[in-house]
Order: structure tokens, then sequence, then C-alpha cells
């Protein structure tokens, strides 16, 4: 029975690890209803900067957390103020590509300057353990719970009791009224940057010291753990962040407990969901509070389209065609077959993203339902490859809808962390179901892309069958949004409440975009199955979903011809920067950096 | 569609054909221009790590191959391009170097989802995948010209097992592996040899590779009351979790896998990591030749840089690569053909590497059983810890 007490305890400690970086999180949603994906970075330029101060410059603990705080601080200002301010009047998605830039940017800085290795960050603590349970804590235990605790209380004294902590919760209520009221609503988001990025900067910090280790993959399972514990305590809500945090640490804990280490974030994931359907605004949410997103859906503002003539469409059409009778290098095609299975999940993406208005972030999984049932029908069952691909694609779409259902309810930023999350419950279902997956091996020797019992192996042929594919669910889509169903479901995405009164059912027309979107995401996972004739549960990752969501707005939400125009765009400048060796990720976050600021409604404009 | 492959055959012939003529003629030229080896892996991501590691290896190779008047004269060099071990990436690449005619030879990647995706690319354009990490059980059934100089884990588990079970003395053991192809494979061959061996499993517990907190699952491992932790991991979790390991109180032995083998993992593990024991392919005083040349030669080249296990594999694929194209001139299929000829080829990892032409892969790994003492990896002297 001990044994519970040491999962409890440890459960809190890792909880403990997690609150740091959910209460900054917390924060800056509750002022600018804005999940920073660049908090995580932040906690990654805080570890190294600690490092530079602890191993380079032999600070003592404090004057290191002060030096650490105060530079994480600035880097946060340096956020706000160029990546951030200048998209204010802009469509409210804007910021969060934002940050994901930024995160890019930060990273790869972080990268070039400390090269990858992981370092030691030693602690500056004594090293004496107390005896708690079956095992020990350690001094730096008590000081994370305090740092975390402690920031939490002073913010919650700080947003309750002080004349700028009044002037953040009117900012964050109603931005507009509390400008007319004489807030000056830049120095309070200025403010809550800069508290959160020293917090987060003091957290990464801290978090190294406990590890005994810093390295550049920690920004994005900090986000993303982060992000759970702050949704589950109730977005932009302090304390609660806190109590969310250590809530999931003990979810995570138990469940190894129960069913072993490989389920554990299988756990944290299914936490999220069910709060998410449960109590959307959190555990901790009032009853009387409002609801944490306006009413009306100005999530995704609308723009003028670009207006591209039919012919120029057909020529650019035509010219992609015969594009591999030319002398063209295999190089070239091949870039473009990634493009066009991009485009394809981009087309899916965009139509529930920005036809619907459902921000989804866990794309990559409906590509990986996709290929493991078309690799295993085609393996386990000879099923010929062409329809196999297309039972895929109905699996994506029925189960990648049944999945999604239970959130129909959310909206905006909701949504798309529920995917988050469902995106990494399919990953995670994968590795852990054996028997039918084959787990973490995964599945090789998958059968090579075929028709009607001619196999497509060389480059011009499969160039040619993911055009066409691709181009056959474009000329759909575009079919299906200048429909009526194409107006109902725009009239969803710009006013919900307005499109029900018209007695339009809002469940039933966003299962119709799932079922199409996931059918077209599904084909495109099952073609790369085929393709690649190995895949396991790495191959569709978060990142997949992160870039299949960055071409969307890139192209314009909802617009057709921009989810293929960004699917080339995204897969070709990382290779047009190849050039640039190790500096072609940060080139590349600038330049998205560039285009959310200077064309946030995307290249062609929101349909 | 017949009529299109037919096209694309007589395309493709061309162009080989074309490749063949440039490549003859180079050789008979003795042309000025170095030898290319592609090089696909991670540079960015995250593994990028690994990426910097074999540019390290590789780099010091090539400065031993051209002090020695390099390929018949020619120098030999490599094109790295960066993957971010992501399958969309690598097959690009892939295809970019099939259609290059100066590349006689790739290298890489470094993950099985992007090396085995790449596969049927190369395999159909022949041009021969030397992958030097991929101990994926299925990477050199992908065909012919998919070859591995990485020690394939049906040989290292056993040695580790033995080194538990038969010097240690280890009777009860948990196993704590990365929840990988390589980690899986790793653990599934490692239980058997142990079984064999005569030890009871008592518990194994895979974890995914950003795992950070192990706190929990060593309570597992506790309460299955094991007298030796098994560690099927990388030099970071690794260290992670000796430390954890330490601090949560279990004081059994732990006995890790030879991927943990880096001074990184001494530097993470810090105090934690004393007496752990290490099966590893080389250690830095061995007598033999070939290791002390690497040994030496790399701390020249890096300030005293200690290599560790990733330098050592790409530090052996290059000369191997090297010692492939000595043999098989810069024809693609020559090459192929040079890694069913080439024996004895002075190796770190292998002493001297063969390959078994059936499997295409190198049998008979070395082994060297040490134990850290005083923050240092040394060989083991037998006594129980």
């Amino acid at each position: 029975m001990s044994s519970w007490l040491d999962y409890t305890i440890n459960g809190l400690i890792v909880g403990n690890v997690y609150a740091l970086v959910a209460v900054g999180l917390a924060l800056i949603f509750g002022v600018s209803r804005l999940i920073n994906f660049a908090q995580g970075s932040i906690y990654l330029v805080g570890a190294y900067i600690g490092w530079v101060a602890v191993v380079q410059l032999h600070t003592p603990l404090p004057l290191t957390i002060i030096v650490v705080a105060v530079a994480a601080a600035i880097v946060g200002l340096i956020i706000e103020r160029f990546g951030l301010r200048p998209l204010q009047n802009s469509v409210r998605i804007a910021p969060l590509l934002a940050t994901i830039g930024i995160s890019f940017v930060l990273d790869q800085l972080v990268m070039l300057t400390f090269s990858p290795n992981p370092r030691a960050l030693p602690s500056q603590l004594p090293d004496v353990r107390f005896q708690v349970g079956g095992g020990t804590i350690g001094p730096l235990d008590l000081l994370i719970a305090g740092v975390g605790l402690t920031s939490a209380l002073l913010l919650f004294v700080f947003l309750r009791y002080s004349k700028l902590g009044w002037a953040v919760r009117a900012a964050s209520q109603d931005r507009d009224a509390a400008m007319q009221m004489g807030v000056d609503v830049n120095r309070v988001n200025q403010a809550v940057f800069g508290i959160a990025a020293a917090l987060g900067g003091v957290s990464g910090m801290l978090v190294g010291m406990y590890y005994n280790q810093i390295d550049t993959a920690m920004s994005l399972q900090a986000t993303l753990k982060g992000v759970v514990a702050e949704v589950v305590g109730g977005a932009g809500n302090v304390p609660g962040a806190v109590i969310g945090s250590l809530l999931l640490g003990l979810v995570e804990s138990y469940g190894v407990a129960v069913f072993g280490t490989s389920y554990r974030n299988l756990f944290a994931f299914l936490l999220l969901v069910v709060v998410l359907v449960l109590r959307p605004n959190g555990l901790f949410a009032s009853a009387r509070q409002a609801p944490p997103e306006p009413l009306t859906g100005t999530f995704i503002a609308p723009s003028r389209p670009v207006r591209i003539p039919r012919w120029a469409l057909l020529v650019a059409a035509a010219i992609f065609a015969i594009l591999p009778l030319f002398p063209v290098s295999f190089y070239v095609l091949q870039t473009l077959i990634n493009a066009w299975l991009l485009g394809m999940l981009a087309l899916s993406l965009t139509l529930v993203a920005g036809s619907v208005g459902q921000v989804s972030l866990g794309h990559a999984a409906l590509l990986a339902i996709g290929a493991y049932t078309s690799a295993l029908l085609s393996l386990n069952f000879s099923v010929p490859v062409g329809f196999a691909i297309i039972c895929g694609g109905l699996m994506s779409a029925a189960l990648g809808t049944a999945l999604i259902s239970p959130s129909f309810r959310l909206r905006g930023h909701y949504v798309s962390i529920a995917t988050l999350a469902i995106g990494e419950i399919v990953s995670l279902v994968i590795l852990n179901w054996e028997s039918v997956t084959r787990g973490p091996i995964g599945i090789s020797g998958i059968p090579p892309l075929s028709l009607f019992g001619y196999d497509l192996i060389s480059p011009n042929s499969i160039y040619w069958f993911s055009f066409v594919v691709m181009v056959v669910l474009a000329l759909l889509q575009g079919r299906l949004l200048g429909s009526h169903l194409g107006r109902s479901f725009r009239a969803i995405r710009d006013d919900d409440i307005a499109a029900r009164a018209y007695g339009l059912s809002l469940n039933r027309y966003k299962s119709l975009a799932f079922i199409f979107g996931g059918f077209a995401a599904g084909v495109s996972g099952g073609i790369a199955a085929h393709l690649y004739s190995y895949i396991n549960h790495e191959t569709f990752n978060t990142q997949q979903s992160i870039l299949a969501l960055t071409v969307v707005i890139l192209g314009g939400l909802g617009n057709v011809v921009g989810a293929i125009v960004g699917a080339v765009a995204l897969v070709g400048l990382p290779e047009v920067f190849r050039i640039a060796a190790e500096y072609r990720i940060l080139i590349y976050g600038i330049v998205l950096l560039l285009l959310v600021r200077f064309r946030p409604q995307g290249l062609l404009g929101t349909m | 569609m017949s009529n299109i492959d037919r096209r694309t055959l007589v395309k493709g012939s061309l162009a080989a054909m074309m490749a063949g003529a440039a490549g003859s003629r180079t050789a008979i030229a003795q042309s000025s221009e170095p030898i290319l080896l592609g090089v696909s892996g991670p540079l960015t991501g995250p593994n990028a790590q690994y990426g910097t590691q074999w540019k390290q290896g590789f780099d010091l190779a090539l400065d031993e191959i051209q002090a020695a008047g390099g390929i018949n004269g020619r120098k030999l060099a490599y094109q790295f391009e960066d993957s971010q071990s992501d399958p969309r990436q690598s097959v690009a690449i892939a295809q970019k170097f099939v259609s290059n005619p100066a590349i006689v030879l790739e290298l890489g990647d470094f993950s099985s989802p992007a090396s085995m995706a790449a596969s049927p690319i190369y395999q159909r354009a022949g041009l021969v995948q030397f992958g030097f990490t991929n101990s994926h059980p299925d990477f050199t059934k992908g065909g012919d010209f998919m070859w591995s100089t990485s020690v394939s884990q049906a040989d290292e588990q056993p040695l580790l097992a033995s080194y538990a079970v038969r010097r240690l003395k280890l009777k009860k053991l948990a196993v704590l592996h990365l929840n990988t192809d390589w980690g899986r494979t790793s653990r599934d061959y490692f239980v058997n040899a142990a079984k064999e061996y005569g030890a009871e499993i008592a518990v194994t517990e895979g974890y995914i590779a950003e795992e950070r907190d192990f706190r929990s699952t060593l309570v597992r491992v506790r309460d299955a009351n094991p007298d030796g932790l098994i560690l099927i991991s990388y030099y970071s979790d690794g260290a992670l979790i000796a430390r954890q390991a330490r601090q949560v109180g279990l004081k059994q032995v732990i006995c890790a896998a030879s991927s943990v083998y880096s001074p990184k993992f001494l530097e993470l593990g810090g105090e934690a990591v004393e007496e752990v024991h290490v099966g590893t392919r080389y250690f830095p005083e061995d007598p033999r030749p070939e290791v002390q040349k690497f040994i030496a030669g790399f701390k020249k080249k890096y300030n005293g840089l200690e290599p560790d296990a990733f330098n050592a594999y790409a530090y052996d694929a290059m000369n191997m690569a090297a010692a492939v194209v000595r043999i098989g001139g810069t024809d693609r299929k020559a090459i192929r053909d040079a890694f069913t000829k080439v024996k004895d080829v002075p190796s770190v990892i292998f002493g001297q590497a063969t390959f078994d032409v059936a499997t295409r892969r190198v049998k008979g790994a070395m082994n060297a059983e040490l134990v850290v003492r005083k923050g240092q990896f040394a060989l083991w002297d037998g006594k129980p810890t």
C-alpha cells in the first residue's frame, strides 16, 4: 500500500514541474486569449541563460535566478513588442501562428548558439535528501514547489488587488471597453508578457537543474504539458493552472502505476479530453464566468479573397500536369509529390478549420489512421493498393469523426486543444496496440503504389497519381463549398448561434465537414504509407499537424487554392533554403513570421 | 499506365547509361574532383545532436584517409543533407542523391522511419544506402542495395545479458527500454538471452523518447523487487534514470547498453552513474591499434573531447565507405558488389569488419565490460559492486 503513497508523491513532484509552465501560459491566456506556443521556447532560453550563469560565470543561486528572470523578461518584451503587438488588429488566429513562428526562431537560435548536444546544469543547492514515503525529496523539489505556489499566489493577489492587475483583468474581459475607460492596453500586455516570460525562464532553469540536463528538445514538450495543465485548470485561471498541473501529475503517476510507463501520456491527454468535454471552462471555472471565447466567430475574420481567374488556374494545373515530360530532376518531382500529399492534408484542414471554424491541431492523426488502415489491409488481407487507400480514407473519415464528435460543443481555442489531445492519443494508441499496429517496430514492407495491377514506382507515375488525386479532391471541395452546404458551413463558422437560430444542426454539419476532411487526409496518409514502404508511430507526428495548420493559415483559411499554394510554399521553402544547412529552419521561421506580419489573412485570403 | 512506365524506364536507363559513362570517364581520367558520398541525417530538429556527432566522426576519418593519399589519389568528400530524420525530407533527399551522378554511395538516415522510407528509392535507382545506425531488423531486407554496419542487436544484447547474468551474477532483472523500434528489438533479444542464462525478468518498462520523469516507473521497478536494473537507453535518458533511481532510494546494480557510452552520460549523470556497468564495443585503454588511433585522433582534432559511441559508428562507417570505394571505384553497381568483396576493414566497433553477404550486416562486434569509477569509464576488474 505504501507504493500508492509514493505514486502520489511522485505525481505531485512532477505536477509541480508542470505548474511552472502552466502558470505563465494561464497568465497570457487570461489577458490576450492566446495560447502562447513560444512559452516553451522562453523556458528553453531561460535554461540556457541559467547554464551560462552557473557554469561560465559561477553566479550564486539568488543572482542566477535574477539574471535569468531579467533576461527572459526582456525576451518576452521583445516578443510582445515586435512579434505580437503589430498583429493586434488582425485576425485572431494570426498571433497564434506568430507564437509558433517565434518558437521556431528561438529554438533554432539556442540550438545554433549552444549546439544540440544536451548539457548538464548542476544544481546549486546543497545535496541533502529528505525521506518521504519510500523515496526522497531534495531541496530543489521544495524550491520548485515554492516558486510555483508563490508566483501563483502573488499573481492572484496582483490581479485582484493592484491597479495594474485590475487593468489586466479589464483588458481580458473586454479589450475595447478597457481601452475606452483609459486603460493602456499595450502597457498591460507588456507587463503580462514580461512577468510570464520571467516565470517561464526561471522555470526552465529550475527544471534543468532538477534533471541536471538541458537540451533543445525540451521546448515543445514543456509547451504541450503546460497547455494540458492550464486547460484542465481552466484557461486563464492562474491558481487553477497550479491545481490542474498537480492533477495532471497525479493522473500520469497513477496511470503508470496501473498500466505501465508506456501509457503515461495517454492518461494525460485522456484527462484533458474528458475535462474539455465535461467542463470546457476547466475544473475551476465559476458558473458566472463569461465564456472564454466571444459569442460570435471573430476567431477567423473574413477577408476579401484574391480572385484567381479560372483560366489562370487551368494554365497552372496544365503546367504542373505536364511537368514530368520536361527534363526536371526527380528531386523536384519528389518535392512536389510531398507538396501534393501535404496539399491533400491541407485541403482537409482548410475545410474543417477555415470553412467550419474548427481549428484542428491534431490532423496528423487522420494521416496515421489512413496510413495504417491502408498498409495493414494491403499487407494482411492482400487488398489491392488502390482500393486499400480508399478504405484508409473511409476509415479516417469514420474514426476521425467519431473521435472528434464529443468536442463538437467546444469553440475557438478549445477545439484546437481537444484535437491536439486526440492527435496525441491516436499516436499513443498506435504505439501501444501492438497486436494490430506492431507497436514501435512499425510496419515494413508495405507494397508500392499500384493501380489496376500496374505498379506505380517511377517518380513520374507517383507524381501524376498524387497530383490527380489532389486535384480531384480540390475540385470536389470547391464544388461542395459553392453549394448550399458550403454556405451553411460558413454560417456556422461566422456565427453559430445565428446559424442555429436558422435551424442548422451544428453537429450534423460539423460531422459532414470532418467526414469529407477525414477522407482527404486519410487518402493522403494511405498514399504516403505505400510511398515510404515503412511507417511507425513517429511517421505522422505533432510537427505534421502544426505544419498543416501553418499551410492552411498561410494559404488563407477555407481557401481551396490557398491550401495548395501554401503546401507548395511550405514544402518548397525548407528545400530552397537547404543551401543554408543548419540555418534553414531559422530562415523558414523568420519568413513565416514576416508572412504573418504582413499578410495575416493568408496569401490568397480567407474564403 | 504501362506506357508511362516504359517511358520512365527508357529515361531512367538513359540516365543510368550517362551516369555510367560519366563515371568510367572520370575513373580513367583520374579526375582531381573528389569522390562524393551523400549523407542524409538530422542537423536540425529533435535528433540534431546525432547528426553533429556523425559529422565529427566523418571528418576525423576523412582527415586520415586524405593523409594516407585518398582513394587512389582522389579525395573523398561527403555532401550532408539535413533530413531532420523526417521521412518526407529523406525521400526528397534520396531523389536528389540518386539523380546526382557524382554521388557514388549514400550514408544514413538516422531513424528507421526516415531511412526505410527512402530505401525503395535507393534500391530502384541502384545506389547503395549504407545505414550505419540502422538496427531495425528489416532495414537490410529493403533490397540488395541496403547495407548496414549497425551492430545487430541479436549480437549485442546477448553480450550485455552475459555481463549482467553470468559475470555480475544478477538473478532477477528489471528492464527499462526506449519504446522505439531499436529499444523494443533490443529488449526482446536481451530478455531471451538473459532467460537462457538463467535469470528471471521481473518487469519490463518501455518509455517514450521525450520522457524525463521516471520516478513512478521506478516505483514499479522497486515493487517488482529485482536485484539489477538493465537500461536499454541512450545516454541522456540513461543518465536521467540512473539519477532518479538513486534519488528514490534504489540501490540495485545498474547495467546499461553500449548506447549510453558517452562522456555526456558521465556529465549528465554525475555521482548517480558511479558504479554503473556498461557493456561496450571498445574502451579507451583498449590496446587495439584502431581504437588507439581513433581516440588519439579524435581528442587531438576536437580539443581533448572524448569520443562517444555515435562518433565511433560514424568514423567506422566512413572508413568502411572508403574501403568499399577503393574496391568498387565510382560505379554504383560496382560499389554494391564491392560490399560483398571487402574484407577485414579495421574497425573500432568490430575489430575487423567483413559483411555477411546473406544479411548484408557485419557480425561479431567486440565486447568490453566497463564500469564507471570516479567519474570515468574503466575496465571492470571483476570486483563486485
